[in-house]
């Protein structure tokens, strides 16, 4: 489902136009990136959270070249499921 | 971790104030959002929000555990989870405090040998001038080890060989007849003439000879005088386990042999001296006394010579497995670097003839920023190459008269993310430096709240394309940051 599916899924929903949708779809994303960027941790109730984690510095060894490579240090955004959305996804049988 | 927590309620407060729409409404949206992605999640697809990032499903292996309180062993079932791959717009603005590192290879000192291993062989003339002047010492400290030594012997040194050279016929007629008589030493001085004829080919034939009627001449004294034969025995040992080790020399260090040589040196006067008093009181052969002193003295300068050619050979290898001093190997990289710009040089101007020829920089005088270029880099090699224009471009001191924007130092701005902001490349924050230096004292710690200018260049000078532009950023760079 990639962006233009999930808010014409979300306009059927809510009975509103595409474009409402994907105006107030692109604020919440920009607020959300702001939040993080500031360092917060954002919590969505029944779905997970959403927080940024320091990676620290490493030293990396090519395995074939063995050159030794320092890798700095860098933020990442991590996101947590929730414990409901977890129990959510239990139920669901695995096919493949 | 103290991070503040912001809960749902909130994002919808702030989309609501954002999006000016009312906190139902944005309540409403969030909701909906949500169960749509898990819907999509729990369908089994992928979900992606735009300049967010990408929710997915993975799947857990079932895995044997123990319980850590019983010891028994447990089956956790395999399980999905929802994992958030964040899209590359969120990972940048997140990363941006660290944006400006880059990852940094550890292992490139073999590599830098071998760029100050070409650049000496590029410069063999200075390393000659450079041994030249260590044999020069050497020589000197020789010098005055042996004249600290044989304080008693320099008058001898002159008339020894000139009577040695009038002479020769007498003093080998002398010797013809002892050498019969003693045949114990005969073999031990061939040895050592051989050792010598061997070490020292290049010698012409003449003096060969005459260092054998040296050689000779040595026996006489000996013979003379037969009460002194174990201190010349004693010197002679010590000759000869000079010559011995001969063959090994190259892999003997300096040091051992330099020594030897001093022992030689010392022990010398003491015979010598004893040569003389007896020699004068019993015989009227000075001359061999003389002669003796002359062949020691050639034996000395052969052992010098030697060690010269050894210390020189020493000399290279050192200076070409580790460099002797910093600054020596920074000037041959800078060499180095030169060189291949002069290449490049002359391949942009082979190709600014069959293309148009790039207007020259404007010439304004606003504002002049003094840049400190340094000259050494551009030594007397490069300058008679030919200068393009773009050489002259990186040359000429920048003028900053146009600026197409400004930005105020927030807390975590950074020039060279600025820099990859305006022009594509972090590399060229140098130039928005020099552009307000007059208003950041030290680049690394910018005053929150100044206001920065950006100043409009010549595309010529920060083409990222161009590894000449990426390379001049660099010198700035380096110049500016110590």
């Amino acid at each position: 489902m990639n962006n233009k599916e999930l808010i014409a899924t979300m306009a059927g929903k809510m009975k509103a136009p595409k474009a409402v949708v994907a105006v107030l779809l692109e604020t919440t994303v920009l607020t959300c990136t702001e939040l993080l960027v500031e360092d917060k941790t954002i919590g969505f109730q029944s779905f997970g959270t959403f927080e940024v984690r320091k990676k620290e510095e490493r030293l990396s060894v090519h395995p074939s070249t063995q050159i030794r490579t320092l890798i700095p240090p860098k933020l990442v955004v991590n996101f947590k499921q929730s414990n409901i959305l977890k129990d959510k996804l239990k139920d669901m049988p695995h096919h493949e | 971790m103290n991070k503040e927590k912001i809960s749902s309620q909130e994002i919808i407060d702030l989309v609501a104030s954002k999006a000016s729409v009312s906190k139902r409404a944005a309540e409403e949206f969030l909701k909906v959002m949500i169960a749509t992605v898990e819907e999509g999640l729990l369908a089994g697809e992928v979900v992606k929000i735009k300049s967010f990032g990408t929710f997915k499903l993975q799947w857990n292996e079932s895995r044997k555990s123990v319980n850590v309180q019983t010891g028994e062993e447990i089956l956790i079932a395999g399980y999905y989870k929802v994992v958030f791959i964040p899209d590359s717009v969120l990972k940048d603005q997140v990363n941006e405090p660290f944006a400006h590192l880059e990852p940094v290879e550890l292992d490139s000192v073999p590599q830098k040998n071998e760029i100050i291993e070409e650049a000496e062989e590029s410069d063999p003339l200075r390393i000659f001038t450079e041994q030249a002047t260590e044999i020069k010492n050497l020589l000197s400290e020789i010098q005055a080890i042996s004249a600290n030594s044989i304080p008693t012997t320099p008058v001898y040194h002159q008339p020894a060989e000139t009577i040695h050279e009038v002479q020769p016929p007498e003093t080998i007629q002398n010797v013809q007849p002892a050498e019969t008589k003693q045949e114990a030493q005969p073999s031990e001085i061939k040895q050592k003439e051989k050792i010598i004829q061997d070490v020292q080919p290049a010698e012409t034939i003449p003096e060969a000879q005459t260092s054998e009627i040296k050689q000779k001449d040595e026996t006489k004294p000996e013979i003379v005088e037969n009460d002194q034969t174990p201190e010349e025995k004693q010197q002679d040992e010590n000759l000869k386990i000079i010559d011995d080790k001969k063959p090994n020399e190259p892999v003997i260090l300096q040091e051992p042999l330099e020594k030897n040589i001093e022992k030689e040196v010392e022990i010398k006067p003491i015979p010598s001296d004893k040569n003389e008093s007896q020699l004068i009181s019993d015989l009227p052969v000075t001359p061999y006394l003389e002669n003796v002193n002359r062949t020691k003295r050639s034996k000395v300068w052969i052992w010098i010579v030697l060690v010269l050619f050894l210390v020189s050979g020493l000399g290279t290898g050192i200076y070409l497995f580790y460099n002797p001093t910093n600054e020596f190997s920074t000037k041959y990289s800078l060499n180095k670097i030169n060189e291949n710009k002069s290449i490049t040089e002359i391949l942009n101007t082979v190709s600014g003839w069959f293309s148009p020829k790039p207007k020259p920089k404007p010439t304004p005088v606003a504002v002049k920023v003094v840049i400190p270029i340094d000259r050494n880099e551009y030594d007397s090699i490069s300058q008679h190459q030919p200068v393009d224009s773009t050489q002259l471009l990186f040359d000429n001191p920048r003028v900053y008269n146009d600026f197409i924007a400004s930005e105020r130092i927030k807390a975590g701005s950074r020039l060279t993310i600025i820099s990859k902001r305006y022009y594509g490349s972090k590399d060229f924050w140098v130039y928005i430096y020099e552009a307000n230096k007059e208003r950041i004292s030290n680049p690394d710690h910018i005053a929150i709240g100044t206001l920065i200018r950006i100043p409009k260049l010549d595309p010529r000078l920060i083409d990222r394309s161009n590894p000449r532009c990426l390379e001049k950023a660099k010198q700035l760079h380096d110049i500016y940051v110590k």
